[in-house]
C-alpha cells in the first residue's frame, strides 16, 4: 500500500494513526487529549491518506476495527471512541478546494445529528493522467456528557485525469450500502451529461443552491427540472427552501377570512431582486429566487404558463432561456393563466447592496366583484414584512420576525425530508416552464470536462 | 408574527368564501333536544361561514393556522399558569404559531392591573422559558397581546365585566369573538367558572360569531362519582366537543411518537399481540417528593395523580387497536375500548395485584431527602400511597393473559418515563452452546428523558465460536432531529387554538379510567392501615412491587 503522511497535522503520517488533539502517550499507541472532548463540538479523531480504492476501503474499516481507540484523557484511560454511526452517505462535488472545505464544515455541525459517511469529491488536471488522492478522516462528537460519542467519516476524494470523468464509479464502492445517498452539489452541476446521471444513479436526493448559478440560472433550473421526469431523485434547492419564510408570510395574508376570496382572483404578481449591475448587462444576475415566488404562487393556485418569460417590452422578444437575451434592467414578464383569467408577471431588477439575485419585494394585486386588493410582502434580516390595502385603503400592516436561514439549518431539512417533496416538485416543475420551452443546446460540452473539475 | 398591527383604518363586512359540502352528521351527532338542534343549525351556518382553506398553506410548517383568538387564562397568578402555560404561549407567539390577532387575557384575584401582569408574566417566563435568554423582539410584541382582569370566581358581576371585556378585546384586537378558556385553577373552581360562563353565555358559539372551547386541567375528579358529576356540569353548559380536557402526557412527542411507531410502520403491528409479547411494563418515575404540594397530595396519592390519567393514557396508547382515521373521535374510541376491557379489580385481586407504598427518607441524587410524613402540609401518619405498582389485564382478543405491569411513585431513584414492550423468548434454543445467554427481545419506548426508542436483539458476538449477546440499536430524538422537539403543553394548547382533540380525553374514558381505580382506592380504604413508610427515597419502590413481577418469574427492568 502507498502511503503517505497527511498533510500538516499533528502527526507523523503513518497509516491509520490516531491524531486527535494532543500529544500520543509513550509507547501505548493512545492518544493523550489536551483538552477532553465538550459535548456538541466535532474533534477529528482519525486521518490518514491513501491512493486507490481499496486502500480507502481498508482504511475505512481499519478506523473501526483499531482496537486502540480508547483515547486518554489526563493521564487515564476515557472514553472509547465510539463505533461508527452513520445514517447516510453524502457526496459533495465540489468543483474548487474552498468550496468543499466550506461544505465540510456545514456537514461537520451536522456529525452529532446526522452521522455519515460523506465524500468531498472534485476533479482536477483533466488532460493528466489518472490518479486518486483520498485524505480520510473521523471526526467524532459528545451529543452530551454522559453518551458515547457518535462518529462520522469524512473522505476527501480528489481524482485526477481521465477518472475524473467517471465520478460515479469513484463513489459507487465507498457508499454505505443500504443508507440513503445524499449528492450535494453546491457549484453548478453540469446537468445533462452522461457523466453527472452516473453519479446521480447511485443517489437518492440532489441538494443543489439555484442562487448561485451563473447569469441568470434559468436554463440551469429547466434542466434541473427535467431530473423530475427523468429519475426518482428527490431534489431540493436551497433558493426554493430558503424562501419559506417568504412563503409563511404570503399565505398568511390569506389566512384572513376576508381576503382569502381574492386568492382566486390574482391579477399581477411583481417580483422585484436586488443587482448589482447598474447597466443591465443580459443575465448579469441570478433571477431563480425571485422566479420560484412566482412558481410557488403559481402552482399552489392552479395557473398555467400563458407566455413564459421574457424581456419586458421594448426589448428583444427572446425566451428568458435562451442564451442571448438582452435588457435585463427592465425585468422580465411573463403572462399566467387563471381559468379564464390573465395574470401579468413582472420579475424586475433594482440597484441594490443586497447580494444579488435578492428577493426584496413581492406584490400581488387581485380584483373581485369591484374590488382591488394588493399585497406587498418585503423582507430583511431577521424579519419579513407585510402589508396589505384594499381600494387603497392600508388594512393590514404586520411584521414577522423570521431570520434568514443558515446552510446548515438548510441542509439539516434537505437530509431530514423523506422522499419527494411534492410542493417543491410543482415549483420547480412551473419554473420550468416560466422559463420557456428548451431552445437551443445551451450547456457547452467540451469533451474532456471533468463534472467536479475547476472552472 | 410579532410586530403589532396598525390599527384598521376603516371596517369593511367580511366576504364570504365560497363554501364546500359538509359532511352529513352521523348518528351519534344527531341532536336530541331543542338546544342541541339550536345549536347544531349555527355551528351549521357558521361552518358554512368559513369552510374554504387556504392553498397557499399547503406543505409549510402549519397546513392550517388558529384563528385570531382571546386565550382567557383563569388562575393565571398561579404555578401552572407561570411554570407552563405562559412559557408554551411564550414560546409560540416567538415561533410564528399563534395568530397574530392574539390575546392572553390573565384571570385572577390578585390586583394587577395590565403592565403590572405583564412585569409578572415576564419574570415567570425568565425563569420558566425553555429558550433562554428571552427574545426581546418578540416579548416586546407578546407582551403588547398581554392583559389581565381581576375576578372572584364566583362573583356574579365580574363575569359581566368579563363579558364586556372580552367584546372589547374583539373590537379592539380583531379577535373575532373566538375564545379558549384555560383552567388553570384549584379543580374546586371548576364547576363554578364553567357554570358562570354559562350563565353569562360565554359559551355561546354564536354570540359574535365566534367558536369557544375550555380546557380544563387534571384532576378531572377525585373519583368516579365525581368525575361524573363534574361531567355533567360542565356539559350543562359546554358540548362534549368544547371541552379539552388535558393531560400533558399525550402531548409529550414520543407519546405522539408511539402512535406513528405503532401505525406507521408494517413490521411491528403483526407482532403486537399475545403471541409475541411476554408482557409490558410501564413506569413514571419521579425524583422529586411533593414540594410543595403537601396538602394537595394528601388528597389525591399516586393512584389520583398519575395511575387514574398517565399511567391508564399510557397503557391504552400502548393496547389500543388501530383507528380508522387519526381524528379525535376513532383514536378516543378505540383507547376507550381498552379501558373498557381491563377489568374492575374485586378486593382479593386488588390485594394480590396492586402495591402501595410510601417513601421514608433516604438519599436521592446525593442529597439528604425528607420522608413523606415530615413534608410540609403532610400528616404525621398519613397513609396516602407515593408509589403505586398494578398488575392489569385488558380481557380482549389481542391481549388475554399479557401482564401490563404499570408502576409509578415519587422518591425514586430518577425520573424517568419508559414503556417497555418484552417479547417472548424463541421457541426453540438454536445456539445452546453459547457462553452467555441472550435476553429475548425488547423495545423501550423511553417518553422522558432522552426521548426515543431502543430495541434489543442478540448478535454473534465476533470470533471463531458461537457466542450470542444482546446488543441494542437506539433511537434517539435529540440525535436524529435537527429541531427541538415542542413542550407538550404547546402541542396540546395549538391543538386546542386548531380545534383539534386527538390528544385530550373524552368525558367517558376519564369516567372509565375513574372505574378502574375506584375499586383500588375502595379496597385500600377496607384494609388495615398500611405499614407505611415502606421504602426509602431514592429506592426503586417497596419490595412488593419487586414481589409482584417475581411471583410471574419476571422483574422490573432497571431503568
Amino acid at each position: 500500500m502507498t502511503v503517505e503522511g497527511p498533510s500538516g497535522g499533528n502527526g507523523t503520517g503513518k497509516v491509520g494513526e490516531i491524531l486527535a488533539v494532543g500529544s500520543r502517550a509513550p509507547g501505548s499507541g493512545r492518544v493523550q487529549l489536551d483538552v477532553p472532548a465538550k459535548p456538541g463540538e466535532p474533534t477529528l479523531r482519525w486521518r490518514s491518506r491513501v491512493h486507490t480504492i481499496p486502500e480507502i476501503e481498508q482504511e475505512l474499516a481499519r478506523i473501526w476495527a483499531e482496537p486502540n481507540l480508547e483515547t486518554m484523557v489526563e493521564g487515564e484511560p476515557g472514553r472509547h471512541v465510539a463505533a461508527r454511526t452513520s445514517v447516510m452517505n453524502l457526496v459533495v462535488v465540489a468543483r474548487r478546494p474552498e468550496v468543499g472545505e466550506r461544505c465540510a464544515a456545514t456537514i461537520q455541525l451536522l456529525t452529532g445529528r446526522h452521522p455519515s459517511r460523506t465524500m468531498i469529491v472534485s476533479a482536477a488536471d483533466p488532460d493528466g493522467p489518472s490518479w486518486l488522492d483520498a485524505q480520510i478522516q473521523a471526526h467524532c462528537v459528545l451529543p452530551r456528557d454522559d453518551a458515547p460519542e457518535i462518529c462520522a467519516e469524512l473522505i476527501y476524494l480528489t481524482v485526477g485525469g481521465e477518472s475524473g470523468r467517471h465520478l460515479g464509479a469513484i463513489v459507487a464502492p465507498l457508499l454505505i450500502h443500504d443508507l440513503p445517498v445524499t449528492v450535494w452539489w453546491p457549484d453548478e452541476p453540469p446537468f445533462g451529461r452522461p457523466q453527472v446521471l452516473e453519479l446521480l444513479s447511485n443517489a437518492d436526493r440532489l441538494v443543489v443552491d439555484g442562487s448561485g448559478w451563473s447569469e441568470d440560472g434559468l436554463k440551469r433550473l429547466r434542466k434541473l427540472a427535467g431530473l423530475l421526469d427523468t429519475t426518482t431523485l428527490s431534489i431540493r434547492d436551497f433558493a426554493l427552501v430558503r424562501q419559506s419564510r417568504w412563503r409563511e408570510a404570503i399565505a398568511s395574508i390569506f389566512d384572513m377570512p376576508e381576503f382569502l376570496p381574492y386568492l382566486t382572483s390574482i391579477r399581477r404578481i411583481a417580483v422585484t431582486y436586488g443587482t448589482h449591475d447598474e447597466s443591465g448587462t443580459p443575465g448579469s444576475t441570478n433571477v431563480v429566487k425571485p422566479v420560484y415566488h412566482v412558481a410557488w404562487l403559481a402552482s399552489r393556485l392552479g395557473m398555467r404558463v400563458h407566455k413564459p418569460l421574457a424581456l419586458a417590452e421594448d426589448g428583444p422578444r427572446r425566451h428568458a432561456g435562451s442564451s442571448a437575451h438582452s435588457g435585463m434592467s427592465r425585468g422580465l414578464t411573463a403572462t399566467l393563466a387563471n381559468g379564464r383569467s390573465e395574470v401579468a408577471v413582472v420579475v424586475r431588477p433594482v440597484h441594490s447592496e443586497m447580494p444579488s439575485g435578492t428577493t426584496l419585494r413581492v406584490e400581488l394585486k387581485a380584483e373581485r366583484r369591484g374590488s382591488e386588493l394588493r399585497a406587498d410582502v418585503t423582507a430583511e434580516k431577521e424579519s419579513v414584512h407585510v402589508r396589505v390595502w384594499l381600494d387603497g385603503v392600508e388594512e393590514l400592516d404586520r411584521g414577522f420576525l423570521a431570520p434568514r436561514r443558515t446552510d446548515v439549518d438548510l441542509l439539516a431539512e434537505a437530509i431530514e425530508s423523506g422522499g419527494r417533496d411534492p410542493i417543491a416538485d410543482d415549483a420547480l416543475r412551473m419554473a420550468a416552464a416560466l422559463v420557456g420551452p428548451d431552445g437551443a443546446d445551451d450547456e457547452p460540452r467540451p469533451q474532456a470536462a471533468s463534472i467536479g473539475a475547476s472552472a | 408574527m410579532t410586530a403589532p398591527t396598525k390599527p384598521r383604518t376603516r371596517s369593511r363586512p367580511e366576504a364570504q368564501p365560497d363554501a364546500i359540502p359538509q359532511p352529513a352528521p352521523r348518528a351519534k351527532d344527531v341532536p336530541r333536544t331543542m338546544k342541541d338542534l339550536r345549536i347544531a343549525r349555527e355551528g351549521r351556518r357558521k361552518a358554512a361561514g368559513r369552510t374554504l382553506e387556504n392553498p397557499l398553506r399547503e406543505g409549510l410548517r402549519l397546513e392550517r393556522v388558529p384563528d385570531p383568538c382571546v386565550l382567557v387564562l383563569f388562575g393565571s397568578t398561579g404555578d401552572l399558569a407561570h411554570r407552563k402555560v405562559v412559557p408554551a404561549l411564550y414560546q409560540l407567539w416567538r415561533t410564528n404559531l399563534l395568530p397574530h390577532e392574539f390575546v392572553l387575557l390573565g384571570i385572577g384575584r390578585r390586583p394587577f392591573d395590565d403592565e403590572s401582569f405583564r412585569k409578572e408574566l415576564r419574570g415567570a417566563l425568565e425563569k420558566y422559558s425553555r429558550v433562554l435568554p428571552l427574545d426581546e423582539p418578540a416579548w416586546r410584541t407578546f407582551k403588547d397581546r398581554i392583559c389581565y382582569q381581576k375576578l372572584d370566581f364566583d362573583d356574579d358581576a365580574a363575569y359581566e365585566s368579563l363579558s364586556g371585556r372580552l367584546d372589547e378585546l374583539d373590537h379592539d384586537r380583531g379577535t373575532r369573538g373566538n375564545r379558549l378558556y384555560y383552567l388553570a385553577t384549584q379543580p374546586s373552581a371548576f364547576s363554578e367558572i364553567v357554570g358562570q360562563l354559562g350563565r353569562v353565555g360565554l359559551d355561546h358559539e354564536v354570540h359574535g360569531g365566534g367558536w369557544r372551547r375550555v380546557i380544563i386541567e387534571k384532576p378531572f375528579g377525585h373519583d368516579l362519582e365525581s368525575a361524573h358529576r363534574l361531567n355533567k356540569e360542565v356539559g350543562r353548559v359546554f358540548r362534549e366537543s368544547q371541552v379539552y380536557r388535558i393531560d400533558h402526557y399525550l402531548g409529550k412527542e414520543t407519546v405522539r411518537n408511539l402512535l406513528v411507531f405503532r401505525f406507521a410502520n408494517g413490521i411491528f403491528e403483526p407482532i403486537w399481540n399475545r403471541r409475541h409479547i411476554d408482557h409490558i411494563q410501564i413506569t413514571v418515575a419521579e425524583s422529586i417528593g411533593v414540594e410543595n404540594r403537601g396538602a394537595f397530595y394528601e388528597e389525591t396519592g399516586a393512584s389520583r395523580d398519575f395511575l387514574q390519567n398517565h399511567l391508564l393514557q399510557l397503557m391504552s396508547l400502548v393496547a389500543m387497536e388501530p383507528p380508522a382515521t387519526f381524528a379525535a373521535d376513532p383514536l378516543r374510541d378505540e383507547k376507550l375500548k381498552v379501558l373498557r376491557a381491563i377489568a374492575e379489580k374485586s378486593r382479593s385481586e386488588v390485594a394480590q395485584d396492586v402495591v402501595r407504598g410510601q417513601y421514608g427518607s433516604g438519599w436521592v441524587a446525593g442529597e439528604p431527602v425528607k420522608g413523606y410524613r415530615e413534608e410540609p402540609e403532610v400528616d404525621p401518619q398519613s397513609e396516602t400511597e407515593t408509589f403505586i405498582a398494578a398488575r392489569l389485564f385488558v380481557d380482549d382478543w389481542r391481549w388475554s393473559d399479557v401482564p401490563f405491569y404499570l408502576r409509578t411513585g415519587k422518591r425514586l431513584p430518577k425520573r424517568a418515563t419508559e414503556i417497555a414492550v418484552q417479547f417472548k423468548e424463541v421457541p426453540h434454543k438454536l445456539f445452546r452452546e453459547s457462553a452467555t445467554d441472550p435476553d429475548p427481545n425488547l423495545l423501550a419506548i423511553r417518553i422522558q428523558p432522552d426521548e426515543g426508542i431502543m430495541l434489543r436483539f442478540g448478535a454473534k458476538i465476533p470470533g471463531l465460536g458461537i457466542d450470542v449477546r444482546s446488543v441494542t440499536m437506539d433511537f434517539t430524538y435529540g440525535s436524529t432531529f435537527a429541531v427541538d422537539s415542542p413542550d407538550a403543553y404547546e402541542t396540546l394548547i395549538l391543538d386546542a387554538l386548531l380545534g383539534d382533540a386527538s390528544l385530550f380525553t373524552r368525558a367517558d374514558e376519564v369516567e372509565q379510567a375513574w372505574g378502574i381505580v375506584d375499586p383500588i382506592i375502595d379496597a385500600w380504604a377496607d384494609a388495615p392501615a398500611p405499614e407505611f413508610p415502606n421504602y426509602d427515597a431514592g429506592s426503586w419502590g417497596p419490595d412488593a412491587a419487586d414481589e409482584l413481577l417475581g411471583r410471574d418469574g419476571r422483574r422490573w427492568r432497571r431503568i
